[in-house]
């Protein structure tokens, strides 16, 4: 049946192509249109998830980003709990947000070390930046393993987690194996702080906006899980009012939904959003680290969010460290449930910001309903108000240098629509001025 | 979606060079960069889950992890070569 073989040698290039777009239309006025397309899959999912198990929501949606997967994962499960009445106990609450800060780590050092620091020291990408900087590039691959142990410790894996379900988690390992990593964490937790150092003293464009910044919030600590949603212009609602609050609006331009505030319009979140807001419960040592290097919050720069992503890591790997000396077994791996007829919501802190899961079961358990919304459709139409505010001192720039411009400002923002902007299609359009 | 735009660029490839070559894929050897933000099992996983129920089902995927983060295509995923197994009709 099987015929001979033969093997043609091929040396094809796969790379990320042709899924970001900017559209600019500009005159000798000005610039009056800035239009970001990216393309979403959260919207793919919606779809995919209706007549699942209410059970399999968790593992489905952490397939929609290599990048955040533990984010999906959390806001389903804790959306699934809320539908169900299950609150989770304090050892797995604390479980949770282990398994959280190694997603921070993880996410935030791919995105300051391959797509942010290239950027600021003028270099196309990570590995011509590798050539004279070794180090960088070193060092966070050294922290990002950190994150990669915590995620692998408790989600099973390192990559689309599996050790996590409804109620808990399906194993809980053993105290000496969280003992173990102790070192590894110390030694991150150093080169966090040189990383830090270092990012601050990068050269920053100057771009002060004006931002309504939104988070989840709480009093005692710094947010990941839980939390109110509250801005900095007087938001502050609980999370089943999300959607009373955000509209989420069709545009033509793009295959992403519009987030915006009702009545306000375009809003920001993620790293930064969660440091202006939460600056208080950040730990001691990263607030004086903070402020000897002048970077209290306030932060309203986006170039310098690369710095607040450094402080977060420093504080997950604290955090880290206090969750595994604290650690207590939990009684039972996972609290049991009975599927019934319900709808709940939730929304974490991925580390590219506020993620909002909302589902519906039928009394099977099986999914009726699902919305997702990521933090890339929140933030996109702050993206296009920055690259608005930021393009007509630059319009008379050569189409190249131009580019390099706007996947940097939108590089600011999110790792994960920035693999898909790594190749911008830029589309300019020039007006003829109009004789009246 | 950083790997579905990577995969689905991937299974494009190959889908055209299978319909040149009028043979039937057996096996494809990628290269990963050291710099590529995905690991192997992560990437046969979406290669898999994208091939399910297609032409390129079951296809052996062989991947050669690469650690030189100053290799010059460290960032991305090399298709190395592809097997094809003569299909002669029978
Ligand atoms: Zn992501």
């Amino acid at each position: 049946m099987a015929g001979k073989s033969k093997t043609i040698k091929v040396d094809y290039l796969a790379r990320v192509e042709g899924e970001g777009a900017l559209y600019i239309r500009y005159d000798d006025h000005g610039v009056h249109e800035v239009q970001l397309k990216i393309f979403e899959p959260p919207r793919f999912f919606e779809a995919f998830l209706r007549g699942r198990d209410y059970t399999e929501a968790p593992d489905i949606t952490a397939r929609i980003c290599g990048i955040c997967p533990v984010a999906y994962q959390m806001s389903a499960l804790h959306a699934m709990e809320n539908a169900l009445g299950l609150v989770p106990t304090e050892p797995l609450r604390n479980l949770r947000r282990l398994l959280y800060c190694g997603e921070w780590i993880e996410s935030h050092m791919l995105h300051i070390s391959m797509l942010h620091a290239p950027d600021f020291l003028g270099y196309p990408n990570a590995v011509a930046m590798a050539k004279d900087h070794p180090e960088v590039v070193q060092r966070a691959l050294e922290i990002k393993k950190t994150g990669n142990a915590l995620v692998r410790l408790l989600g099973g894996r390192e990559v689309h987690p599996i050790n996590v379900r409804v109620g808990g988690f399906y194993r809980v390992p053993g105290l000496e194996s969280f003992q173990a990593l102790r070192p590894q964490l110390l030694e991150a937790h150093t080169l966090a702080e040189l990383m830090t150092r270092w990012a601050a003293g990068l050269p920053f464009p100057h771009c002060e906006q004006s931002y309504e910044c939104v988070a989840l919030s709480n009093p005692s600590e710094y947010p990941m899980n839980e939390g109110r949603i509250v801005s900095n212009r007087g938001l502050d609602i609980s999370v089943k009012d999300y959607e009373k609050h955000f509209r989420e609006q069709q545009v033509p331009h793009s295959t992403a939904l519009h987030s915006l505030l009702i009545e306000r319009g375009a809003y920001l979140v993620g790293p930064m959003a969660r440091y202006n807001l939460s600056y208080p419960q950040l730990s001691g040592e990263v607030r004086s680290l903070a402020e000897a290097l002048g970077f209290r919050a306030p932060c309203n720069n986006p170039f310098k969010s690369i710095v607040v992503r450094c402080l977060e890591v420093l504080y997950a790997l604290e955090e880290a460290l206090r969750l595994i000396d604290t650690f207590q077994p939990p009684d039972e791996p996972y609290l049991a449930v009975e599927p019934r007829e319900a709808s709940g919501c939730a929304a974490t802190e991925a580390p590219r910001g506020l993620l909002y899961h909302r589902y519906a079961m039928n009394e099977q358990g099986k999914i009726t309903f699902a919305k997702i919304v990521a933090p890339t459709s929140q933030n996109q139409k702050t993206i296009e108000d920055d690259l608005r505010l930021m393009l007509p001192k630059f319009m008379h720039l050569p189409e190249q240098q131009l580019q390099g411009l706007c996947e940097r400002a939108i590089r600011n923002y999110d790792p994960c629509i920035s693999c898909s902007t790594h190749f911008l299609q830029l589309h300019l359009q020039h007006e003829p001025k109009r004789i009246s | 979606m950083h790997e579905q735009s990577l995969i689905s660029n991937l299974i494009e490839k190959i889908q055209q060079l299978a319909d040149n070559e009028g043979a039937r894929v057996v096996g494809a050897k990628l290269r990963l960069g050291a710099l590529a933000h995905i690991s192997a099992p992560h990437l046969r996983e979406h290669f898999e889950q994208a091939t399910f129920g297609t032409s390129l089902e079951g296809l052996q995927l062989e991947i050669e992890e690469l650690t030189d983060i100053h290799h010059a295509e460290a960032q991305d995923i090399i298709l190395e070569n592809l097997q094809f197994e003569a299909s002669d009709g029978q």
